[in-house]
Parts: structure tokens; C-alpha cells; sequence
């Protein structure tokens, strides 16, 4: 008896949980910590950049209203344009070869075998260095004169001498794109994995029951089931790929004949060399722009549901 | 035991009482100085009631964190930096004028003509030399030797250095004639235009305000490092070396000139004592010799107080003092003043002598845009050297050249 009123009283607790909330207020007091943070280091740099934007300002000396003129000037910067364009190149390119290469990574770690946890800390070890740190390592393997790579190649006699791969652009943009695939496949790998690793077990057995082959079943069953995963990776390696700076501030260093100098590079430079901090912050709005509608376009297709399409 | 109490507290109230007194003037140096500067301001600690404070800045980070300094009004007491942004400093009216001061030292007449040059706007000067230094080359001996040069004869000409280069390259065996840095624009300014300064042409006006490009020196130089390229002369990594592994090359004996500076002769001698080398003034297409006279100078910032100004200017007086003069010598291989050379270099290597005779010719472009014209790895400077030397259109490069410089120019002069 006594058992059962301590469960209605139970019940009763819940019934009031259910019910709408009555101090609103608490909500906000929760959120606060990190609206404070939005607003301090997003809200208002984005709106100080914008109006940094209207303005001729330099580095040094006065700052003039200029209105749109820096929009203006952007429109006609060619040099601006072609980054932009070698920006998208770069992006298409290695996104493909990062899907390309952490999809099968992804299928070899996902076997109940006792090494694949070893792999899988393999793949994803190059992931946590940090991006600057990684190309002034790869800046270094490449040297001619005493870097790795040319010592085992020559040393091996494989070459006659030493490769310069950063003195044209196919090369260059080649190495740099080897060197993001290392260092991010492993990122990619682990949200494949998790997708893969969603797919109900049962799914799997009724199709092979069915006599679906093992690639009517990756088709059909691995591929659809795995979709959002896909996107979700191809959201975070495209947003990541437009924002390219270091590989290119440091490797190519916009070389050879400014040709891989990328977006953000670009503003780095009207900033930052150019001392034009008004005129980069019209190129970061501009770029910010850029992103929001590769990102609303992508995260439109992510809404569908796999059985819509 | 109270006794000791007391007098321990007492002494201690007493030390910092005197450190309330004393001012502390802050000074912000690149950090490839700031080991030399460090030890100075520590000698003049010891001795003064006065404290100089180093802050230590990476080099390319100096202008845009000085300028932002400026901008937010707490900018640093001074600042010893690259002479080559005191016109920039100057013009945008962040420096302290000092005019007065600097002509009413006795060893004005023996500050480096260029570094008083580039410290001066508009009449008034803005900053002194700290620590200067100059570009010349080095040539390895034991190659001149062996390619049947005169060892003791320095190229005169650049045409003698193509020719001496090739004949080094022809001794085989990974041997290369020439080295230079590429593909870095400091580097570039500091041992390519020397050549041109050496023939009377420049790259810019004498007020900074215009570009010169396209003269006869520039494409007889030119056409001297493309005759070498061509030959297979130039060391394969100057075309994309950025000057970290320039002495390396230099000291492994596989190259037989250098374009490099003043510091290499304390450089070689401790690093690689085994290295048999010169150095020579940089020459002109057919005569002449010139250098970039780099390095540091002092400058005050703007709206410092009258106080810390006279301490700061004590610290000046103090590293120009001879026995300090030695000291820098020691340390950064070149005295800040040019009439000690027999104190400086009484215990050094005798070869140091060379660039610091050549201090008194040597240059610098005045320029209110030195980033933007000639240090960016993207800037008009380099993409002129790297396709007029390593591409196959000079006339496509030099005036392309010349109409980004007059573009930039446009927008950037004061």
C-alpha cells in the first residue's frame, strides 16, 4: 500500500515537471555564459568589421568614411577574384581526395579485429597537431637541400636531383593537398566511422537473407544509411577548405608568381601588408557572405531525409 | 633578532622608495636584436637609478603591433627597429622629433649617413642608428683557387662575378658560382639593389615617392643573373630559398660567392671555422660597389614624457660611449658609430673591416611603404626579380613592375 502512494506521488512530480516552466528567467540565467560569449567575441567584432568596412583605414593615421568605395574596389580587384577562384579549386580538389581517402580508411577500421583501434590512432594522430605546426614541418620535409624527402629520394637514387616541387603551380598545390590529406583524412575517417557504425546490425542480415551481394548492399543499404554523416563531413572539410591561410601563408607562401595565394590570404595580405585594415575587413564581410550561402545551400540538402530523396 | 627585523624592513622600505623614484622607460626591439639590446640595457641598469625595459618583438610582427600600439594610445616609450619603417612612422606622425638633440652630439658627423637619412621627414630627425649593418658578399677561396681565380682579388664588376661564377660552376662535383636569396624580399632589398645603387640608378626616387624601374643598371644586372641562371651557375635553391639555408650552402664549400652581410664574418668564423673565405663590397654591372645599410635605429615614440625622454637619451649617449661600442662590435658584428673602427675592431677579425668601410655608401630607399613594395613574398619587388630572372619575359616583368609600384605609390604616399 505504502508503495504504491509513493508512486503516485511520483506520478504527481512528473505531471508537474510537464508543466510549462514557470520561471523563464532561469533559462536566460543558463544561456547567459555563453551569449556573453557570442555577443563579445562574434556579435560585436562582426559588427566592427562591418563598420570598419565603410571606412578608408589605415594602420597608421586618421580614418576616413569612405561609404561603399571599398565594395566598389573589390568588385574590379583582380588579384582578389583569381584567389576566390583558386580558393574554390583548391576546395573541390581536396575535399575530393579527403572523401576519397578517409571513406576507405573509414571501411578498413570498421572490422571487429583487435588491431583496428591501433589504425584508427594512426589515422587520427596527424588530426591534433596544429595546422601551422604541421606546415612548417612539411616546409621543412621538403626542403631541397636537407629536408627528408630529397635525402630518401636521392639517397635512394630514385631522382638524380633533389625535387622543387614549390617552384610551379600544379606541384605546389599537389603538395600542399598530400599534406591537408594527412593531416585531416583522420578527421573525416571518425565521422565516416560513426555513421558506418550506425547502421543497425539487423538491416545488415535481413538484406544478406535477401541475397543482396556485398555491393548491392553498400549501395542500398551502407551509402543511404550513412548520408548525413557524409554531409556533415563535407559541410566541415568545404567550410574548412574556403578558409585555407596557413598551408599556403607558410608553404607556397602565395608562390610561385602569387598563383596560390588563397581568400583569406588575400585579406591577410590588404591587412596586414598593405596596412589597409578598412579594405580587408570589406574582403572578410564579403568572404563571410561567400560562406553563409556554400553553408545554407549544404545544410538544406542535410534537412531531406534520406527516404525524401 | 627584532634589530635585524627592523633594519631588514628598513632597507627594504628604503629600496623601494628608490625604485618608486626611478622611471622606467620601456623599449621594444625585433628579436634579432634583442639579445644586444637586452645586455645593454642590463649594463646601463647596473649603473644608473634608471631602468631600460627590453620587450622582445618578433621582427614582422613589429609595425602592425607598434602601429596598433599607436592607434590605441599606449604605445611603448620607444622602439629600436628596422631603419626602413622610419619614414612610415615618421610621415604618420607617431615618432618624437629629436632634431636638436642628435645635431648636438659630438659623434654626429660619425652616425651612418643612411641610417640619419631614413630617420629624417620632413626636415626633422626621428631616430638614431643602434645597430647597423651592411651588405656585402663573401667568396670561398679554396674554389677561386681551384677555378684558376686570384683569390686575393675580389670581383671588381658584376660581369667578373658571372664569369668567376661560371668557371666554379664548371669545376663539377655539386658545385655551384653564385648564391643569393630569391624568393624573400628583405633579402632581396639588401643584396640585389646595391648593385644598382652602385651604378647611380635606383629603384625609387630620392623622396621615396616615385618609381624608377626601368633604367639601364637594372637590366644590364638582369641580364648578368639570367646569363648565370641560364649557365647553371646560380645554386638551385636561390630561386625559392628564403635565406634558411643560404650560409649553410655557403659553409658546406659547394658555393663559390655569397650575396650576404656584414654578420658573416663572426658567423662563419665561430660556426665554421674551417670555411677559407673573403668578403668584397657589392659591385655594379661594370664598376663601382654599394651596400644596403640595414639594421636598427632608436626612435622615440610621440607624446613621450619630458623625463623619460632625457633617460632614454641618456641610454643612447651610454651605447655610443666607445667601451660600449666594442661591446656591440663583439656582439652584432658593426659599431653603431662610424669613427671607432681602430677601438671596435682592435681584438675582431680585420675582415669586418670591409662592410664597415662601406657603411658610409651604402643605402636604403626611403619608402613609406616597405611591406607592402618590397618585403611581401607577393609584392611587386619579388614577382620582378623572380620573373625577369626565372621567367622568360624581362620586358613583361619590369614594366609590370613599374606600373604595381606607381599604383601602390599612388595610394600610400603621404
Amino acid at each position: 500500500m505504502g508503495s504504491v502512494a509513493k508512486e503516485t506521488t511520483a506520478r504527481s512530480d512528473d505531471l508537474e515537471l510537464n508543466k510549462p516552466e514557470p520561471e523563464g528567467w532561469l533559462g536566460l540565467l543558463f544561456m547567459l555564459p555563453s551569449i556573453a560569449f557570442i555577443t563579445g567575441l562574434f556579435i560585436i567584432p562582426l559588427i566592427m568589421t562591418i563598420w570598419m568596412s565603410f571606412h578608408n583605414w589605415p594602420l597608421l593615421g586618421r580614418t576616413k568614411f569612405v561609404g561603399l568605395a571599398n565594395y566598389i574596389e573589390l568588385l574590379g580587384d583582380s588579384q582578389l577574384w583569381h584567389s576566390l577562384g583558386f580558393t574554390l579549386l583548391y576546395t573541390g580538389l581536396v575535399t575530393a581526395a579527403i572523401m576519397m581517402v578517409a571513406f576507405p580508411l573509414a571501411l578498413l577500421v570498421d572490422r571487429p579485429l583487435r588491431l583496428a583501434g591501433v589504425f584508427r590512432t594512426i589515422y587520427f594522430m596527424p588530426v591534433v597537431i596544429g595546422f601551422g605546426a604541421a606546415s612548417t614541418l612539411w616546409m621543412w620535409l621538403l626542403n631541397p637541400d636537407s629536408g627528408v624527402f630529397a635525402q630518401i629520394l636521392v639517397g635512394n637514387g630514385l631522382v638524380d636531383k633533389a625535387p622543387r616541387p614549390l617552384e610551379s603551380f600544379w606541384p605546389a598545390l599537389s603538395i600542399v593537398i598530400l599534406m591537408v590529406v594527412w593531416k585531416t583524412a583522420g578527421f573525416t575517417m571518425v565521422i565516416l566511422l560513426t555513421g558506418l557504425q550506425s547502421i543497425p546490425g539487423d538491416v545488415m542480415e535481413a538484406a544478406k537473407i535477401d541475397g543482396a551481394n556485398a555491393l548491392t548492399r553498400f549501395r542500398r543499404i551502407t551509402l543511404p544509411l550513412m548520408r548525413n554523416s557524409f554531409m556533415l563531413a563535407l559541410v566541415l572539410n568545404i567550410t574548412s577548405s574556403m578558409l585555407a591561410f596557413d598551408q599556403f601563408f607558410i608553404i607556397t607562401q602565395g608562390g610561385p608568381e602569387n598563383s596560390t595565394i588563397s581568400a583569406v590570404f588575400s585579406i591577410y595580405l590588404a591587412s596586414f601588408s598593405s596596412y589597409r585594415l578598412g579594405y580587408g575587413s570589406a574582403m572578410s564581410f564579403a568572404l563571410l557572405v561567400v560562406l553563409v550561402a556554400i553553408s545554407s545551400i549544404q545544410l538544406t540538402f542535410m534537412r531531406q531525409r534520406p527516404e525524401e530523396s | 633578532m627584532h634589530k635585524y627585523k627592523l633594519m631588514i624592513s628598513a632597507l627594504s622600505l628604503l629600496a623601494s622608495a628608490t625604485l618608486a623614484n626611478a622611471a622606467e622607460v620601456t623599449l621594444w626591439v625585433r628579436t634579432s636584436s634583442g639579445a644586444v639590446l637586452q645586455a645593454l640595457a642590463e649594463r646601463y641598469n647596473a649603473t644608473h637609478p634608471d631602468k631600460i625595459v627590453v620587450t622582445q618583438i618578433t621582427a614582422e610582427q613589429m609595425v602592425p603591433k607598434l602601429g596598433a600600439a599607436i592607434a590605441g594610445g599606449a604605445p611603448p616609450d620607444g622602439a629600436v627597429l628596422d631603419l626602413i619603417y622610419l619614414p612610415t612612422f615618421a610621415a604618420a606622425d607617431g615618432l618624437e622629433d629629436i632634431t636638436d638633440w642628435v645635431k648636438g652630439r659630438p659623434e654626429a658627423s660619425a652616425m651612418s649617413p643612411s641610417h640619419i637619412r631614413l630617420a629624417t621627414y620632413e626636415g626633422k630627425i626621428y631616430g638614431v642608428p643602434a645597430l647597423p649593418d651592411a651588405s656585402i658578399i663573401a667568396y670561398n677561396t679554396e674554389l677561386f683557387e681551384k677555378a684558376g681565380l686570384d683569390p686575393k682579388k675580389a670581383p671588381a664588376t658584376l660581369q667578373e662575378i658571372t664569369e668567376s661564377a661560371k668557371k666554379i660552376a664548371a669545376l663539377g662535383d655539386g658545385t655551384y658560382g653564385f648564391y643569393f636569396v630569391a624568393n624573400s624580399g628583405s633579402w632581396l632589398i639588401y643584396d640585389f639593389l646595391p648593385h644598382l645603387w652602385a651604378a647611380g640608378a635606383d629603384i625609387l626616387s630620392e623622396d621615396g615617392r616615385a618609381a624608377t624601374v626601368d633604367t639601364p643598371a637594372l637590366r644590364e644586372t638582369i641580364a648578368a643573373y639570367r646569363d648565370m641562371w641560364k649557365a647553371g651557375a646560380i645554386h638551385p635553391t636561390s630561386r625559392s630559398g628564403n635565406g634558411n639555408n643560404a650560409v649553410e650552402a655557403f659553409a658546406s664549400g659547394k658555393v663559390g660567392i655569397l650575396m650576404t652581410g656584414s654578420y658573416i664574418v663572426n658567423l662563419l668564423t665561430a660556426k665554421y671555422p674551417d670555411v677559407k673565405f673573403e668578403v668584397a663590397p657589392i659591385p655594379g654591372p661594370s664598376g663601382g660597389a654599394s651596400s644596403f645599410a640595414g639594421g636598427d635605429s632608436l626612435a622615440l615614440m610621440k607624446g613621450i614624457d619630458e623625463e623619460k625622454k632625457r633617460i632614454a637619451l641618456d641610454f643612447v649617449d651610454f651605447y655610443m660611449t666607445p667601451e660600449q661600442q666594442v661591446f656591440i662590435t663583439k656582439e652584432a658584428g658593426m659599431p653603431s658609430r662610424t669613427d671607432l673602427a681602430k677601438e671596435a675592431y682592435a681584438k675582431f677579425d680585420q675582415r669586418n673591416l670591409v662592410a664597415y668601410d662601406v657603411l658610409s655608401k651604402a643605402r636604403t630607399p626611403y619608402t613609406f611603404s616597405s611591406d607592402e613594395l618590397f618585403v611581401s613574398r607577393t609584392g611587386p619587388f619579388v614577382n620582378l626579380v623572380q620573373g625577369a630572372i626565372f621567367g622568360d619575359d624581362v620586358d613583361g616583368s619590369i614594366s609590370k613592375a613599374q606600373s604595381d609600384f606607381t599604383r601602390i605609390l599612388e595610394r600610400t604616399n603621404p
